[in-house]
């Protein structure tokens, strides 16, 4: 019930301005669609004591709780895409989770340099390279190397509220 | 790259580093961006962008800063509690003392409860803010530590080495439950309020033991009159002795021991003595001060039990 005061989707308008769009906007609309969408884990006890995981919309979010952000992407178009890259900036407010994929491509330089983060390094605060913690990720990335029309995909990142 | 290493060190999470995390009302928004190349050259779209509000996380802290019971008389007392806004958002708390807590030897009373105004830690009456009811402090930010004073009475009869306990409990205005519980639309913002593992209420307990110390005057004399014996005739030197026994426990103020010089006798100059150390007999920087018009004084000071003090002078038989 308070969905509306917790989560906005603001549509942005490649995804939402299609379809009144003039033709000349039409022809260089993008193929590719991408819809971003959030949930919060909650554990959920039942009756009789055992406990399990479940997504359900964040109301009711405090530091310290799991969110699996998500973004769709759905290939329209009649032609491959080449070089597919999607990149998503982590917010300020929350952390990677420390179960995340592991082969996930992340930066800690805002993006500038990439890697799995086993194998990035961060200058600490007295200036000494020490490893890259998932606190230290400023951005995640999805690399794929084609995508075939009418294919599509999600691609999610679990984070934890700081 | 020199250039690169730069960029970095200017990096910095803007989330700020609180006990309760990110400030509650943040808004968190999401948004990917994808770049491809299609074949006419690179492009690039962003995804919509997903917003989720931090809720208010409700936790509190109560510690009591006494280093172990107040050591007290029947009387006033001040016991001080350190209470810290653990959550993530402004919250008020409602302050409860609770005298009547079981295993005391008496239950004192509670006068008022008082928030440490000017910050230095010790109850000031008059400067530090006494509480009305029901007793509840200002909003308080995150991360805010609040010094807080119950003052007490200690009843009369309390007696010597008796103990006494004082529960304070501090509760989240906006409520207190299990961890987890929600209160909705309760929060920053007009989002919720969720109880934290603390659950929103605190309680810490101080301590008083009561110290009272007895005074026990005892005098005596010798006689040493001028043939070698002890017969009290003029000429006799008599000496006094007043030895002052403090017992109990605690710690008496300002013990002023005082006596005449009896009728018929005059005061030896220079004889006054305090544990056989002389005094002056003139009102000084001295503890002592002697005269045949005004007696005898000797001001001992505080003194703590056990302790004694023996005071001695001469007087001679007219």
């Amino acid at each position: 019930m308070k969905l509306f005061t917790k989560m906005t989707i603001a549509l942005a308008a490649s995804a939402l301005a299609l379809p009144g769009m003039s033709v000349a906007a039409q022809a260089a609309a993008s193929p590719i669609a991408l819809v971003g969408d959030v949930k919060a884990e909650k554990v959920i006890t039942a009756p009789d004591g055992t406990e399990r995981t479940e997504l359900v919309a964040p109301t009711a979010i405090i530091p310290g709780d799991r969110l699996i952000f998500a973004t769709a992407y759905a290939h329209g178009g009649d032609e491959a895409v080449n070089n597919f890259v999607v990149t998503n900036p982590l917010p300020a407010a929350v952390r990677l989770a420390p179960d995340a994929d592991p082969a996930l491509e992340v930066s800690v330089d805002g993006g500038k340099s990439w890697g799995v983060l086993a194998a990035l390094t961060i200058s600490g605060s007295d200036g000494a390279a020490r490893p890259a913690a998932h606190a230290d990720v400023t951005h995640v990335r999805w690399v794929l190397a084609s995508i075939a029309p009418g294919a599509k995909g999600r691609l999610t990142y679990p984070a934890i509220i700081r | 790259m020199i250039c690169g290493a730069a960029a970095i060190t200017g990096l910095v999470f803007s989330a700020p580093a609180l006990a309760g995390g990110v400030t509650a009302g943040t808004l968190i928004e999401n948004t990917a961006v994808a770049s491809y190349d299609d074949g006419a050259g690179a492009r690039t779209i962003n995804s919509n962008t997903v917003t989720v509000r931090v809720d208010e996380l409700l936790d509190v802290t109560l510690t009591s800063q006494d280093p172990g019971p107040i050591n007290t008389r029947p009387g006033d007392a001040v016991l001080t509690f350190e209470l810290t806004n653990q959550g993530n958002g402004p919250e008020a708390f409602t302050l409860l003392a609770n005298p009547a807590v079981a295993g005391n030897d008496f239950d004192v009373v509670v006068r008022s409860i008082a928030i440490d105004s000017n910050g230095n830690g010790v109850y000031d009456a008059g400067v530090d803010e006494i509480l009305t009811a029901p007793q509840t402090t200002a909003i308080l930010a995150p991360d805010t530590v609040l010094t807080v004073f119950v003052l007490v009475t200690v009843p009369d009869g309390a007696s010597d080495r008796q103990t006494s306990s004082v529960d304070l409990t501090a509760e989240a205005v906006t409520g207190s439950g299990a961890p987890g519980t929600v209160f909705a639309g309760a929060g920053v913002d007009g989002g919720d309020a969720i109880v934290g593992t603390t659950g929103a209420l605190a309680t810490a307990r101080g301590q008083l033991v009561v110290g009272v110390a007895n005074v026990e005057l005892v005098k005596s004399v010798v006689l040493r009159d001028p043939f070698g014996g002890t017969s009290a005739v003029p000429g006799t030197v008599a000496t006094f002795t007043i030895l002052a026994r403090i017992s109990g426990s605690g710690t008496i103020n300002d013990l002023l021991v005082t006596d005449a010089i009896p009728d018929g006798t005059t005061y030896v100059p220079g004889t006054l003595a305090l544990d056989s150390a002389a005094l002056s007999d003139a009102e000084d920087g001295d503890a002592g001060a002697a005269s045949d018009a005004a007696g005898i004084t000797v001001n001992l000071g505080d003194v703590t039990a056990d302790a004694t003090a023996s005071v001695t002078f001469d007087v001679v038989i007219d």
